[in-house]
């Protein structure tokens, strides 16, 4: 803030606005010229801080931690750590279950990201139709899965699909299906599993691209109809061109979400039938919560960052050549 | 969904910090026997009120206060990695034999050999042979002593056995399979026998049934013919589809319906029956592991251990002595149904004149443990992944087996 160029007006000034100007003067002077741009500085400080001690600084002793053997007897005697290399790394890709827990967690994010973008994109534009109470209601309805507690969701999954006394079987079984084996068939159980974080995941994406919808401004709607739009159209045409940062920003979410995948396996079929729905971050959980080797844990973590660091990038880097 | 992979790191990254503090502090603490009033405090497993009400005898008898702690079963790796980074524990906890591995390489347990001749309740002389003091402890160390026991069993519903034309439970493997083969012809959905898909310790009975042993030069190995013996024998259930596939298949409940008519548990099992379905009373029983070349089952059961860094290792061998009197032993057996570990209580009338209590006795004569080395949760999740993926997915055995081995191999070198 420069300071005020002395006149008559000074004289008016009372003795509050005295010391303000003091105050700024002072200012002024630690700070010359570029106060105005430490100011932005200063109010994320405590963010950033927070940012840096809990996630960057984090990922950096991970990956410090990734290069040792540490494990349960290293954590209550520091002279039984020692520096072993890549080994983990090695003794990783080595690992079967590694690639196993690589694939299913594509194979969730290739179900999974999709199903939840445009179905909940779907379910919004449908939402958006109407203010009325019945679709105020459903917005709410479609809401609660995301802010159930993960505990109460399993339980109830975990009834539903059970094969010796679950509803979903005994349904089946009045219209004489036989048996589905939900979690305990490898490849239906990923479906079971991913279905549940489906249902869970939409609530969210849902309310994201609702907000985007009202901001579209019913002139454009208007406009169209006397150009003699149909419905579809305006859908496609309008509402889905201007929602481009809307599913841009959801899809790169939902992305990284479901590569981190934690949650449905770990409650509903602790990764099993035999590794059929262990995910990275399950896989990662075991190693380093079950077996306490936080050392290879670190590794394998270090490796899903790696990963999920540089889907992200590419998808900002597609995202600007898109927008020129 | 979206907070598991931050966790990670953090958890990985507060532990490590953790540890470097924790390395800084920490003073070895004299125990002075009879001066010690406590407070101690004690961490058991999934239920604090049995024991609860257990040390309010304690007390009166002492003077020294209790504060009881549960931890669940499922958390307690968890619960041990913060204590061991952290250097806060309690004096006295409860340690599960199959996780004693791992409360010994986190150094978490005080040596208490200088003790032993002070304190009838360390002597190794009191408990059964399977937890003698060199099975349970690294040579020259007591890091825990034994509490209670707990063994493997056949459970079989007598009603649904003779109905089948089945007069007595089976004795041999091939009694075994055959009236299991008996029983899941009576229809749909009714099996012979149920295998638990998380239970490593199953393969670990049948080897030791078929003669043979894990142990080979202080490492694992599944590379023996017993081994494959007992492969074949649990991959036979599954091949002549006696047993459901079903991972969520529920124990008590298919034993309640008749569904899985011969089950292999522990007598925990039985006060889950007598407590859901008192009706079925007198339709079940319980007999010794039908038999290849031994019966041996699976000695499990929970020691109890001194924390390192206790302040009160005084009070706390006073507990240990109490813990292991008959009475005390005897007590616990009437609220939890855990059977003692001390001799003398196993050899009190109350348990022997129980009939059923007889059988457990009789089988705890002949079980072991499994095997005591850091990696046998890996080892044996690995053991288990192999047996179930040939099983459920049909991979193929020869091989599958053959990559067993060269994991186990890479595991412990």
């Amino acid at each position: 803030m420069p300071a005020p160029a002395r006149t008559n007006r000074e004289a008016l000034m009372t003795a509050s606005a005295a010391q303000h100007e003091a105050a700024a003067r002072r200012v002024a002077l630690r700070v010359p010229w570029r106060s105005s741009t430490l100011v932005p500085y200063v109010l994320i400080s405590p963010a950033l801080l927070c940012l840096l001690t809990f996630s960057v600084l984090s990922i950096f002793v991970a990956a410090a931690v990734s290069l040792t053997n540490l494990d349960i007897s290293g954590l209550a005697d520091y002279t039984q750590v020692h520096f072993i290399g890549l080994h983990n790394y090695q003794a990783m890709f080595g690992d079967p279950a590694f690639w196993e827990a690589l694939g299913n967690t594509a194979f969730f994010v290739t179900v999974g990201v999709p199903t939840l973008v445009i179905g909940s994109l779907a379910i919004a534009i449908a939402l958006n139709f109407s203010r009325s109470r019945f679709f105020r209601a459903l917005k709410a309805f479609y809401f609660v899965p995301a802010i159930t507690a993960i505990v109460a969701i399993s339980l109830i999954w975990g009834n539903l699909y059970n094969s010796q006394f679950g509803l979903l079987n005994w349904l089946l079984s009045l219209v004489g299906i036989a048996p589905v084996q939900w979690l305990t068939d490898p490849t239906i159980a990923k479906l079971s599993v991913a279905l549940v974080a489906i249902w869970r995941g939409s609530g969210l994406d849902i309310i994201i691209f609702l907000a985007a919808l009202q901001a579209i401004p019913p002139e454009y709607y208007e406009a169209a109809a006397v150009d003699g739009a149909g419905e579809w159209q305006k859908i496609f045409r309008i509402t889905v061109p201007l929602m481009r940062f809307a599913i841009f920003f959801v899809t790169v979410t939902t992305l990284i979400n479901w590569m981190q995948f934690f949650d449905e396996p770990y409650v509903l079929t602790q990764g099993g039938p035999v590794h059929a729905t262990t995910s990275m971050s399950l896989y990662i959980y075991q190693q380093g919560f079950r077996y306490n080797e936080f050392g290879f844990a670190s590794a394998a973590s270090i490796v899903l960052f790696a990963i999920i660091a540089a889907v992200t990038v590419i998808q900002l880097r597609a995202r600007q050549d898109v927008d020129g | 969904m979206n907070r598991a992979f931050g966790k990670h790191i953090t958890a990985t990254a507060l532990i490590a910090v953790a540890f470097w503090t924790a390395a800084c502090g920490g003073s070895t603490p004299t125990p002075s026997a009879n001066t010690d009033k406590g407070p101690i405090q004690v961490w058991t497993m999934e239920d604090s009120t049995s024991f609860t009400a257990l040390m309010q005898d304690f007390t009166r008898q002492t003077g020294i206060p209790v504060q009881v702690e549960a931890v669940p079963w499922s958390n307690v790796n968890d619960k041990l990695t913060t204590a061991v980074a952290s250097g806060n524990g309690p004096d006295l906890m409860q340690v599960g034999l199959s996780l004693l591995p791992s409360f010994e390489s986190a150094g978490a347990l005080l040596d208490l050999s200088p003790y032993v001749k002070d304190h009838p309740g360390l002597q190794s002389s009191s408990y059964v042979g399977a937890v003698a003091a060199d099975k349970i402890n690294p040579s020259g160390k007591v890091l825990s002593v034994p509490w209670v026991s707990d063994v493997r069993v056949l459970f079989y519903r007598t009603d649904i056995l003779n109905a089948a034309g089945i007069s007595s439970p089976p004795t041999t493997w091939t009694q075994f399979h055959d009236d299991a083969a008996k029983l899941a012809q009576r229809g749909k959905g009714k099996y012979g026998y149920y295998i638990p898909q998380w239970d490593s310790a199953l393969p670990v009975e049948f080897t030791w049934e078929a003669g043979g042993n894990l142990m080979q030069n202080g490492k694992v190995t599944f590379d023996t013919p017993q081994f494959k013996a007992a492969a074949d024998f649990y991959i036979s259930f599954y091949k002549d589809k006696l047993v459901p596939t079903a991972s969520d298949f529920d124990q008590t409940q298919g034993f309640i319906s008749g569904s899985a008519p011969m089950i292999i548990s522990g007598p925990y099992l039985a006060a889950g029956i007598k407590s859901t379905a008192p009706q079925l009373d007198g339709k079940w029983n319980v007999a010794v592991l039908p038999k290849d070349q031994a019966g041996t089952s699976l000695f499990a059961g929970s020691n109890m251990g001194v924390w390192a860094k206790s302040k009160h290792v005084g009070a706390s061998l006073r507990l240990l002595d109490y813990l292991a009197q008959t009475n005390a032993q005897l007590n616990w057996f009437k609220s939890t149904n855990e059977l003692p570990t001390a001799k003398a209580a196993l050899a009190d009338s109350t348990l022997t004149s129980d009939p059923m209590v007889k059988i457990y006795t009789n089988q705890l004569q002949d079980a072991q443990l499994l095997p005591l080395v850091p990696k046998w949760d890996k080892i044996s999740q690995a053991m288990l992944d192999s047996l179930n993926s040939i099983v459920l997915k049909g991979s193929d055995e020869a091989t599958t087996l053959a990559s067993l081995n060269a994991t186990v191999a890479s595991l412990q070198s």
